[in-house]
């Protein structure tokens, strides 16, 4: 009754108000902190643009037709007050909700004022602020020590992810968990249906992950609606066009032509009369222009939420399609999802929910990535005299090359490569309170995808001749083939938390959550093959349409893995007084994947944090909102690089023997690679400090951390004593440390109607090898074939996959400087000087050493955003300064390969040049001093400040959506990978890892694309 | 309500922690794997046969050195004792081989390091069947066969290792990572171990006369006996060693072929002298590897030049000194220049392109024998006589003589020299005749065991460890470098030291 006299009152004053046209409001703001006049506070008449802002003695006055005013102000809980017929005196609250926001956290939530460990958060604002096109990517420059590089710029790869550095030889990718579900892959969510992202950085955070949490754990929560919320209807489109942003600068044919003569002349071979007069050839035919091109991308989404006072709703839709900027749909990605998220309360005691997503990916993909069948490395490395087609349409092969380096344009025409994709991922939920402060909650979910892969080779023939027994396989297929496959990955998991929290009559609190976890994962497939198909129209390509049934019987083949999880856990979090929160967590897992005499292993943290405000010397100063001080110590597992039967070993069925006076071989069988029933988790143990500071008001927000990272127990394959007998397989032996400090700083203000944000975050992260088992024999991989050599190297002391290879000291100006020099005994002039460091007379596999480093000093994000009005603007940029590529492009093992234009300022005489050697094909007398190998000549500077997305919006004001009957209406351009600043040659600087000893490697790179688009969001 | 509630809470818990242990016991479903494999008799058998299969290794891909190592039973016995030199196209052909030949060998060399792994590799297959097999249920019979043999395999590995580094770490059962890191055991637990293993595969082995055709190259009661015997003559063991190859003696189950040359030919092959050979055929190709089933000893054997070789394991003069005139053993044992080498032609320095006046001849297969394959590294069939008769009646002798029964010494050699010229001293005119042997005694007798031992054995691995055990390295080889209590035993290979974390100590004077 009191409410609706109230309510009454409320109305007759409006009434009474609205009469009077115009009136002046006048009054004072001060803030509750110190109850001092507050300058710049923004006045708003509700609902209107008519605003004002206070002086410096927080006094304000402004001519208003509805006496209600929004007092608004950086850093302050914001407040509507209805002017009366006095001056108002508004007193505005430090908005200590920001300390208050609940992050997620494993298993539960945390106010972010009591967090003890070290966790990045993105918000929904960040997440779909971009547009990101895939989820990781909202990941790359937000959080400080989360490294997200691309593995390839074509539409729906994968990202590489490095939780503070790489800290496992094997599977270095964090761990997700969708909604409590943790997913292998997370491509299937649309990212404007994610709510949150939590990063939880060290171990404690990631300790309640246990035996997975090793490498970070990424912790999505996708939108759910909320009690009580009116029906929302959201639409969201954008179109955008991609386009290539970058080539790279090759010979044109007649420079080709005069290096090749050259060439051939060096390597005693005489000239080829097809490229006999260079300067004919004129500019050539330009490959990078051939395979890229403009590619379209759009997407619509869709959601809607409510809520009642028992029960809540989301659902959501939307369809997503990228074309590639290599191929357009060869390269296509598409994407349909469709979600339902649901809230019941069944009584007071009991709540349930459930969550289903449905999604469907649509991929056809090329090559890409390597150095011998991808459209890039084929366009950079084929010969500009030759055009992708003849006068007759059809596609021609190149005179001069020939084995890996085909045409790239009849690849991508011949390329049908698709995997679809069903995916479902669902769970429910029951949680009941047993007592007022005790709650159990039991969670079942579903992971299961249909993948269905679908390749089929045509026939097809260049030309070259079928009479012709040398012609390259590249060239021609006398038969096409089809191979098709469907897999169907399942996982379930169980899993029931108890939440216990109790508060102290001396103002104390704990809160323990304690479950138990049990996961199945379940992996079959069928594979079957034929080849002579009818048709080589790829739409027909069905295996039943073979007609080949006779001679040869299709193949096929079929598989099943199996492996599970089993984990207790318990957290908990203890409130001391008003400054310290404590907390102590411990996890026991279980799985299949390790051996016996490891089955179980148990990961325990502590972390503490101290709130420095409660202090008086602290409280007295004004300009500290707040000011805390974090340590964590824990540990984790990475058991995500195991494979399910890793345990054991494979029984090879060769082992044979001879027998019998006829001496007949018998099979024999046995195991070749060792069993290792002490097979286990990677332990990954990580101290950190870290301070979080709200300062100015809520006007800067600081957080720093110092982290030290030891991964011990590694998975390596390394030489085992003899007595062992089997070959070796991956043991727990090796170690790695990774150490690093990470800042982020945040500043937000409004000045007059400027709102503005400008932000940043930076990680320094050193990563080392420290043990790799007994003998300590380096690791090499990464090779490459234009170096004939692998040039990645893991060894002790350094950090991990390192380059390595010779070191250089310009070129030999003479052939008596070539002699002299004695450690170079094939050398002449015009070679390059390996430099022989470890001076025993002679250049050979001893004299590698480092020669590049893929490592980022730092990393970094840069976001600044301005709203003025309805307008709004935002700029990202991110980068990585001080990482070493190594530029692997070039087939110089080919010696017919284009090459880049600095091949022009080769060495032609004694001081022509000291960068470049002469270019000669190999020796008729095998003479050679191998200038292509691997050495840092290849190693380029691959630091890049790249903006990633620069955007620029409108939001309708209100008096105009009001009339278009909907609540908020806003349209944007933005750009994305605009510029790109770096030093490095090839196609894109930002280049992941193939494998993870594999960083850096520029194989012919797929770039990613710069992007415009356009878009609008709606709300109903 | 509450507590009912808190109850069945609890019990959900529970429930799922009781179906712990077998949640997580998943085994692979496809594809065969140790852990599920030895499951049945079929199982049990092609496990056996893969405790064959590493005797064939002659050549092993050392692991983590990218490298082949061969390491041939006649590279340690022939080449590095007094009866034949390195050969091959000079002094840089297998280096380390030639340092070995002159005791200059050391830790680092790889062929040590392959003949360590290939031996602990064999080691690891019969462990894992012997530790294995008694879990299956299948015919005992059977399976007290499999076990014999693959207790008889392991024996013959560890007899290997034993007279090659002394003390070697022990292993009988499948290590886990944790426990790589092995120490040595003395050479005494060796032995024991050695002599546990053979009076295993001695109650399990069916005899060879009881074998089918088909089986023939399995083990045999007969080898695990006669190894038996020979493990108790390198301890000196003479009773033990005497009665043990008496058995062999008096079980009927071998005689000496009245052609000595026929031992090495084709038809020789699981001759009735044969006691135990290691199996090889020219069926597959000639890949360099480890899975083989051709021997690369003819090849290295043979002659360069037109006769395809690599002219590895010269005949000493020494050796060829050692035979009686006109004994035919010699031209069985040795090629001498003028001699036909089959079908390859006639042995001149010319054809062969390098100096030696000898070549080894008991290995030597004709070109229309090989693997037709073409490949640059033909592998031949020519078995490995491991064991032969002859062998197993001298250690009779020797261990007659040290019993004092002299008679029963010169019965047995005489066995041996009268086979060798057909029964019938009065073939070869010019041959001692068998009153020499008849008419020693002492010293003299104990030099006609070991003269005998040399010429009926030559070139077939036997002669390095013969003279170290009898006690004769110091004087023989002397002039090679030997030096006593160092060079008896191989060093330890070095890998391995630093593999097992210091547990294994070096050998004395490497």
């Amino acid at each position: 009754m009191k409410k609706l006299l109230l309510s009454f009152g409320l109305i007759a004053t409006c009434l009474v108000t609205a009469f009077s046209q115009g009136r002046l409001v006048t009054g004072v703001v001060t803030s509750a902190d110190d109850n001092l006049g507050m300058p710049g506070v923004t006045v708003v008449e509700k609902g209107t643009q008519n605003a004002t802002f206070t002086d410096l003695d927080g006094r304000f006055n402004l001519t208003v037709s509805n006496p209600v005013l929004t007092f608004s102000f950086i850093g302050y809980v914001s407040k509507d007050v209805t002017a009366g017929d006095e001056a108002l005196a508004v007193t505005l609250e430090v908005d200590v909700e920001s300390l208050d926001e609940a992050i997620v956290v494993g298993y539960g939530n945390q106010k972010r004022s009591k967090i003890t460990g070290a966790v990045g958060t993105i918000s929904t604002k960040e997440i779909t602020s971009l547009p990101v096109l895939r989820t990781e990517q909202a990941l790359q420059g937000r959080a400080a020590g989360v490294q997200v590089t691309q593995n390839s710029g074509q539409p729906g790869s994968t990202q590489s992810i490095r939780i503070r550095g790489t800290g496992s030889l094997n599977n270095a990718e964090p761990l997700f968990v969708v909604d409590g579900i943790p997913s292998g892959g997370i491509d299937y969510l649309n990212p404007s249906d994610i709510e949150s992202i939590s990063i939880l950085k060290d171990a404690a955070s990631a300790a309640i992950y246990g035996a997975r949490g090793g490498n970070g754990v990424v912790l999505i929560t996708t939108k759910s609606g909320s009690k009580n919320q009116k029906p929302q209807i959201v639409y969201e489109s954008y179109m955008g066009i991609q386009e290539p942003w970058k080539q790279m600068a090759l010979l044109n044919a007649e420079e080709y032509a005069i290096l090749m003569n050259e060439s051939r002349s060096a390597g005693g071979l005489t000239p080829l009369s097809a490229l006999s007069n260079p300067s004919a050839l004129g500019e050539g035919f330009d490959w990078q222009d051939e395979i890229f091109e403009r590619a379209p991308m759009m997407n619509h989404s869709f959601s809607f939420t409510k809520g009642t006072e028992t029960s809540s709703t989301a659902v959501g839709g939307s369809y997503f399609v990228q074309d590639g900027i290599i191929g357009g749909e060869k390269g296509r990605f598409e994407r349909y999802t469709f979600r339902v998220n649901t809230r019941q309360d069944g009584g007071d005691k009991f709540r349930m929910g459930q969550n289903v997503n449905f999604t469907y990916l649509d991929r056809s993909a090329l090559a890409e990535n390597n150095e011998f069948a991808t459209p890039v490395g084929r366009a950079l490395n084929m010969d500009p005299t030759t055009a992708a087609m003849r006068p007759d349409g059809s596609y021609a092969y190149s005179e001069f090359i020939d084995s890996d380096i085909a045409n790239p344009a009849n690849q991508i025409a011949l390329t049908n490569d698709q995997w679809v994709t069903n995916r479902f991922v669902g769970s429910t939920f029951g949680e009941y309170d047993l007592l007022s402060n005790l709650t159990f909650r039991s969670t079942m979910s579903v992971d299961l995808s249909l993948g269905s892969q679908n390749i089929f080779y045509p026939t097809f023939d260049l030309g070259i001749g079928a009479n012709d027994p040398n012609r390259p396989a590249y060239e021609w297929r006398e038969t096409n083939v089809l191979v098709r496959g469907e897999n169907k990955w399942s996982t379930w998991q169980w899993e029931n938390v108890l939440d216990y929290t109790k508060e102290f009559k001396n103002g104390d609190n704990i809160q323990v959550t304690a479950g138990y976890s049990a996961l199945r994962n379940h992996y079959t497939n069928f594979y079957g093959s034929r080849d002579s198909l009818a048709s080589n129209d790829p739409e027909l390509a069905y295996l039943n349409n073979s007609l080949n049934a006779a001679e040869q019987a299709p193949s096929s083949n079929g598989g099943v893995s199996e492996s599970s999880f089993l984990a207790q856990f318990m957290r908990v979090n203890y409130s001391l007084g008003a400054a310290w929160s404590l907390s102590g967590t411990i996890r026991r897992d279980g799985s299949s994947r390790f051996g016996a005499n490891n089955r179980y292993g148990t990961f325990p943290s502590l972390s503490a944090a101290y709130n420095l405000t409660e202090l008086p010397w602290v409280a007295e100063k004004d300009w500290i909102d707040f000011l805390k001080v974090r340590a964590s110590w824990g540990q984790n597992g990475n058991a995500d690089g195991i494979g399910n039967f890793d345990y054991t070993s494979l029984v090879f069925n060769g082992l044979n023997y001879t027998f019998g006076s006829d001496q007949v071989q018998v099979n024999g069988a046995g195991p070749v690679n060792t069993s290792n029933p002490d097979l286990k988790w990677e332990t990954v143990e990580q101290t950190n400090i870290g301070v979080d500071a709200d300062l100015y008001n809520g006007k800067l927000n600081v957080v720093m951390d110092y982290f030290v990272k030891s991964t011990n127990d590694m998975l390596a394959v390394v030489p085992l004593p003899g007595v062992v007998g089997f070959s070796s397989s991956a043991t727990n032996v090796a170690s790695a440390r990774n150490s690093g400090f990470e800042l982020s700083v945040n500043h937000r203000n409004e000045v007059g109607l400027w709102n503005y944000s400008i932000g940043g975050n930076i990680a320094f992260i050193k990563n080392e090898v420290t043990d790799l088992g007994t003998g300590g024999q380096p690791i090499a991989t990464g090779n490459v074939f234009g170096a004939g050599d692998f040039v990645s190297y893991t060894e002790i002391g350094m950090p991990m996959a390192y380059f390595y290879g010779y070191e250089t000291d310009g070129i030999f100006q003479t052939d008596e400087e070539a002699e002299a020099y004695g450690a170079l005994p094939d050398a002449q002039a015009g070679d390059v000087i390996f430099v022989d460091t470890n001076g025993d007379g002679a250049v050979d596999g001893q004299d590698k050493v480092m020669i590049g480093n893929p490592h980022p000093d730092f990393t970094y994000g840069l976001n600044m955003e301005v709203k003025y009005k309805g307008f709004d603007l935002s700029l990202f940029l991110q980068g990585s300064k001080g990482n070493d590529l190594y530029n692997g492009v070039f087939r110089y093992d080919l010696n017919t390969t284009n090459m880049p234009v600095t091949a022009l300022e080769r060495w032609t005489g004694e001081g022509s040049t000291n960068l470049y050697p002469r270019i000669s094909h190999p020796d008729p007398n095998q003479k050679s001093n191998q200038n292509t190998r691997g050495s840092d000549r290849f190693i380029e500077d691959g630091s890049y400040l790249r903006i990633k997305n620069v955007q620029l919006g409108y939001t309708l004001p209100k008096t105009v959506v009001d009339k278009l009957k909907i609540s908020n209406f806003r349209l944007y351009v933005a750009a994305s990978n605009l510029f790109t600043f770096t030093d490095y040659s090839g196609l894109d600087p930002e280049i992941g890892s193939r494998g993870t000893l594999e960083i850096g490697i520029d194989r012919g790179f797929y770039p990613a694309a710069r992007t415009f688009m356009a878009g609008i969001n709606v709300t109903f | 309500m509450n507590q009912k509630t808190i109850f069945s809470a609890c019990i959900l818990a529970v429930s799922l922690m009781a179906c712990k242990q077998e949640f997580l016991e998943i085994k692979p479903l496809v594809g065969s794997s140790e852990a599920n494999f030895f499951l049945n008799a079929a199982d049990a058998e092609a496990s056996i046969i893969a405790c064959y299969n590493p005797l064939q290794q002659e050549v092993t891909p050392i692991q983590g050195f990218g490298q082949l190592a061969p390491h041939f039973r006649w590279y340690f016995g022939d080449i590095v004792s007094d009866d034949s030199h390195k050969g091959g196209s000079g002094d840089g052909d297998e280096p380390e081989l030639l340092l070995f030949e002159n005791f200059q060998g050391n830790s680092g060399s790889k062929l040590i390091l392959g003949e360590w792994q290939a031996a602990y590799r064999g080691i690891a297959y019969c462990n894992l069947s012997l530790n294995r097999i008694p879990d299956i249920d299948m015919d005992a019979t059977d399976k007290a066969r499999f076990l014999g043999e693959a207790a008889f395999i392991r024996a013959f590995w560890y007899f290997n290792l034993v007279t090659m580094f002394g003390d070697v770490p022990l292993v009988t059962e499948n290590l886990a990572p944790s426990e790589y890191q092995q120490a040595r055991n003395p050479a005494a637990e060796v032995w024991a171990q050695i002599e546990a293993d053979l009076t295993t595969a001695r109650e399990g082995l069916p005899k060879r006369s009881s074998m089918s055709v088909s089986e023939i190259g399995r083990a045999t009661w007969g080898a695990a006996t006669s190894l038996l015997a020979k493990a108790h003559l390198y301890q000196a063991e003479w009773q033990q060693c005497y009665n043990v190859a008496g058995e062999v003696m008096a079980s009927g189950e071998y005689y000496l072929d009245p052609n000595y040359s026929n031992i090495f030919s084709e038809i020789g092959e699981n001759g009735p002298g044969s006691i135990w050979e290691i199996q090889y055929m020219n069926a597959s190709g000639g890949n360099w590897g480890n899975q083989l089933e051709g021997t690369f000893t003819n090849v290295f054997t043979r002659a360069r030049g037109q006769f395809g070789g690599y002219g590895f394991n010269i005949p000493e003069q020494n050796f060829v000194d050692e035979f009686e005139s006109t004994d035919p053993r010699l031209t069985a044992t040795v090629f001498q220049v003028g001699d036909i080498m089959g079908d390859r032609g006639e042995f001149t320095l010319d054809a062969t392109g390098m100096p030696h006046e000898y070549y080894a001849k008991k290995y030597f297969i004709n070109q229309s024998d090989e693997a037709p394959f073409g490949d640059p590294n033909p592998n031949g069939y020519t078995n490995d006589r491991v064991i032969r008769y002859a062998d197993v009646i001298l250690f009779h002798a020797e261990a007659s003589y040290h019993l004092g029964i002299e008679d029963q010494a010169k019965a047995s050699v005489r066995m041996v020299r009268d086979r060798a010229r057909g029964g019938a001293e009065q073939q070869f005119p010019g041959v001692l005749p068998n009153n020499v042997v008849n008419a020693a005694t002492g010293q003299a007798l104990l030099d006609a065991i070991y003269h005998e031992r040399r010429v009926e054995l030559g070139l077939e691995g036997h002669r390095f460890f013969d003279v170290v055990r009898q006690g004769r390295a110091a004087t023989l080889l002397q002039v090679d470098g030997f030096t006593p209590g160092v060079h008896g035993l191989f060093p330890i290979p070095e890998a391995e030291i630093t593999l097992s974390d210091g547990l294994i100590t070096q050998n004395n004077g490497y």
